[in-house]
């Protein structure tokens, strides 16, 4: 693929409904980002697995939808949740894909 | 206009700078994906747990995505990506993004250069500081 491939439409929004779902959604999602970082070690122990991480709570499974659909059954109010894959091994990592 | 990231502690304890989006899935609602700044990236990618809750329909790409450790399988899809600035507005990116199949591929998405180069990027680890820069704001560089 060549730089530019794909042009961007881009624009702003910020009318007061949709600024303030964002706010509310992001404060949910800083809430289990810290959750997370306070549970490192046993979020990151499931190797080669899918986590959620949904009212400060976490989710495990081998696909995103499987580990997610539970996630919203136990916290169907919390639309700050995440999924994040655990790589099989540690190690350093050079993205530049 | 200023865009905040963050450093986040990843699996393997390494801390990267991310920048916290979400994207529109085809029901409309939005998806969490926080992006790794990979100046590195030719390309925004997403990985493969965010383009599985995304339910859009896949398109194949002319080409497949190259990276250090090889080709993998990657698509394209139409959505929106959102990221939000120091005022609370969201600033949307409405295009076509690819993603990789295969979780093994990528860890977590990439915030590559096609939206990285639209914005000055301020990564310094040392000041704590994630930020992409926009009109009203910018950085200067103090020789000491």
């Amino acid at each position: 693929m060549t730089p530019n491939t794909f042009p961007f439409k881009i624009t702003e929004i910020s009318d007061a409904v949709t600024v303030a779902e964002a706010a509310a959604r992001e404060e949910r999602f800083l809430r289990n980002l810290a959750w997370l970082e306070a549970h490192a070690s046993e979020v990151y122990s499931h190797r080669g697995k899918i986590v959620c991480i949904a009212g400060q709570e976490l989710f495990v499974g081998d696909t995103a939808q499987e580990v997610v659909a539970r996630a919203k059954a136990a916290h169907p109010d919390d639309d700050g949740r995440f999924t994040r894959i655990v790589p099989k091994e540690r190690g350093p990592r050079i993205y530049a894909h | 206009m200023r865009i905040d990231g963050l450093w986040m502690v990843c699996d393997d304890g390494i801390v990267r700078p991310v920048v916290r989006g979400e994207v529109r899935a085809e029901n409309g609602t939005w998806i969490e994906a926080s992006l790794l700044i990979d100046t590195g990236a030719d390309r925004t990618v997403l990985s493969a747990d965010v383009l599985d809750l995304l339910g859009l329909s896949r398109e194949t790409p002319a080409e497949r995505l190259e990276g250090v450790g090889g080709r993998a399988d990657s698509v394209i899809v139409s959505t929106t990506l959102r990221l939000r600035r120091e005022t609370g507005a969201m600033v949307s990116f409405e295009g076509r993004l690819a993603a990789f199949t295969d979780p093994a591929a990528l860890d977590m998405s990439v915030l590559g250069r096609d939206l990285i180069n639209l914005f000055p990027l301020v990564v310094a680890r040392p000041q704590d500081v994630v930020c992409l820069l926009g009109p009203g704001h910018r950085c200067l560089i103090v020789t000491e």
